[in-house]
């Protein structure tokens, strides 16, 4: 897991009260791995789960439905999640631009990791997932307060933050 | 990728811990303990999960196996075989995940796949087939700990030239 922004003190608020009233969107071509992040979800006390299983269908999803964070993974086709984030990340296009993505991924060399803050992902998750690392994840993206962007689009969105 | 100086540290408004009234603690063991056992009430399914992937990998390798490794086949052999990386260990087959890890190795680049031994890929992917096949879930079997190191040491020989994950 890739270090991340501690964010302030954690309270002691659990995991199910608090992810109960969120809406977590999975992106990811694997049925089977949607399904084993999906039980985890629900057994930390997750609100709603919606999934997809491509980017496109991802981005219809957002469109009509609130979604709080997103947990999408990084090697899809035609799309792949960083390609996702990025248009994510979109002001111009993206009707949520400030919506939490962690990324997850077998990946886990340094300059992968770097690419995925450097586009806008706020944490990532390395697969193999387990349930402690995930919940470790959703700890660290729910407590972050800053994130790393590159680029003018993205210094004109802290602007208007 | 943005230089340093085009990276800015930016402070965006947390929408979800607004949302959910502040940050969470760290004690929340019990719901790891649950998803864990929601997790191995799926255990039925996990072999069946993975034998949709493993068959995948085999038909990607199929046509390696005519094609070699260059182009889109053995690019979709890499994609194959990066999700059987990502679900092994999850789906309570550690072996697969390192058997897998060690295939994507060798061929998660074109630079590589161009000159990748279509022999070294597909041996990897027998592997993968044998253990879910026997049943064979982790390195505790020897004669599983002592292939997969082989073909470890085979791809590093290979793969040692390039710098990768």
């Amino acid at each position: 897991m890739m270090p991340s922004d501690p964010g302030p003190d954690m309270s002691d608020s659990t995991l199910d009260t608090t992810l109960s009233r969120l809406t977590i969107l999975l992106v990811d071509d694997s049925a089977a791995l949607r399904g084993a992040l999906r039980v985890s979800l629900q057994a930390f006390g997750c609100g709603r789960v919606v999934e997809a299983d491509t980017v496109d269908r991802a981005l219809d999803v957002l469109r009509a439905n609130p979604v709080d964070l997103v947990i999408t993974d990084w090697k899809m086709k035609p799309r792949d999640g960083i390609d996702f984030v990025r248009t994510l990340r979109d002001r111009r296009h993206s009707p949520v631009p400030h919506l939490p993505v962690i990324m997850l991924s077998a990946y886990s060399a340094e300059d992968r990791i770097r690419q995925a803050r450097e586009t806008g992902v706020d944490a990532f998750l390395t697969k193999p997932f387990t349930a402690a690392n995930l919940a470790q994840t959703l700890r660290e993206t729910l407590g972050s307060t800053s994130r790393i962007r590159a680029g003018a689009d993205d210094a004109a969105l802290a602007t208007a933050s | 990728m943005a230089n340093n100086k085009d990276v800015e540290v930016i402070s965006a408004p947390n929408m979800l811990q607004i949302k959910v009234g502040g940050p969470i603690s760290q004690g929340d063991l019990h719901l790891i303990q649950k998803a864990e056992e929601a997790m191995k009430d799926l255990r039925s399914d996990f072999g069946q999960w993975l034998e949709e992937e493993v068959v995948k990998l085999e038909a990607a390798a199929k046509v390696v196996r005519g094609t070699g490794l260059k182009g889109d086949e053995g690019e979709q052999l890499f994609v194959c075989a990066h999700d059987l990386r990502g679900l092994g260990a999850t789906y309570e087959f550690p072996i697969i995940t390192r058997l897998a890890k060690s295939l994507t190795k060798m061929i998660d680049m074109p630079e590589k796949r161009a000159v990748a031994p279509t022999a070294l890929a597909l041996a990897h992917v027998g592997a993968i087939r044998a253990a879910l096949s026997q049943n064979i879930r982790d390195d505790n079997d020897p004669v599983a700990a002592a292939l997969a190191g082989e073909l470890e040491t085979q791809t590093a020989t290979f793969a040692e030239p390039w710098k990768d994950d």
